[in-house]
């Protein structure tokens, strides 16, 4: 259950990362970086949190502390071990 | 934009928070049932169902504190003394449910999937330990909402 939100977080967390920087980088809308800012860091803690909660591997767990990927690189070196195998 | 993001924050406060106060304290009632001898299979099923509200939604919850913040900033009262309290206490409640109560949860539920297993048995007060955990969660995020809307020192609080 944990694992698969983990991996929207890894899709969302760069995602809303790259909408701040490129509204930044452009239109600067403030109220779109007030709107989006929080939600970008709350994707980060919540990697962080689901990171812990599914019971990676240490190594996992501490890859997803890493700002704007730590999600996705924490699933990276994750192999989900299958009860049938 | 300070409208939309403490809207944000209440309106997660109230779906998120709301279902782990409520899971959290049925809980130990549920997992009391079926640790009963003979157990009972149907509270067992409710127990893992709670936990798994307990735990899901305190991740959800992540969302109050962050959009809480962001307001404060956007308010320009972060610096104010009812809010770092209310954010100290807030870090208090969540650090007991991550640390205490859903791990707590967690164990007793293994005890109940295994009752004469290899995953150790919770000693016999742990039930009892993990209620008083429970209350204490959300006695003080009872405390966080009080100061949020009385808001001491401050001219800005309901009660002038």
């Amino acid at each position: 259950m944990s694992a698969s939100w983990l991996r929207v977080v890894a899709v969302l967390e760069p995602l809303t990362l790259l909408l701040l920087v490129v509204n930044r980088a452009t239109v600067h809308v403030p109220a779109l970086a007030a709107a989006v800012g929080p939600v970008h860091g709350t994707l980060y803690l919540a990697g962080i949190a689901l990171a812990w909660a599914a019971g990676l591997s240490r190594r996992s767990r501490l890859l997803a502390v890493v700002p704007a990927i730590g999600a996705w690189l924490a699933l990276r070196g994750h192999t989900p071990v299958s009860p049938s195998s | 934009m300070a409208a939309f993001l403490l809207s944000v924050h209440v309106l997660a406060a109230i779906v998120f928070v709301g279902p782990v106060t409520v899971a959290a304290s049925l809980f130990p009632r549920y997992a009391r049932a079926a640790l009963a001898e003979p157990p009972d299979a149907g509270a067992a099923g409710v127990a893992r169902a709670l936990h798994r509200v307990s735990a899901g939604y305190a991740v959800a919850a992540l969302v109050v504190p962050v959009f809480g913040v962001a307001t404060a900033v956007q308010l320009g009262v972060l610096g104010e003394a009812w809010l770092l309290a209310a954010i100290a206490v807030t870090v208090l409640a969540g650090g007991l449910l991550a640390a205490v109560v859903v791990p707590g949860q967690r164990r007793v539920l293994a005890a109940v999937a295994e009752p004469d297993g290899d995953a150790p048995a919770p000693p016999a007060d742990a039930l009892a330990r993990l209620a008083m955990a429970t209350g204490v969660f959300s006695l003080l995020w009872a405390v966080v909402v009080v100061l949020m809307i009385v808001r001491p020192g401050s001219t800005t609080g309901v009660l002038r």
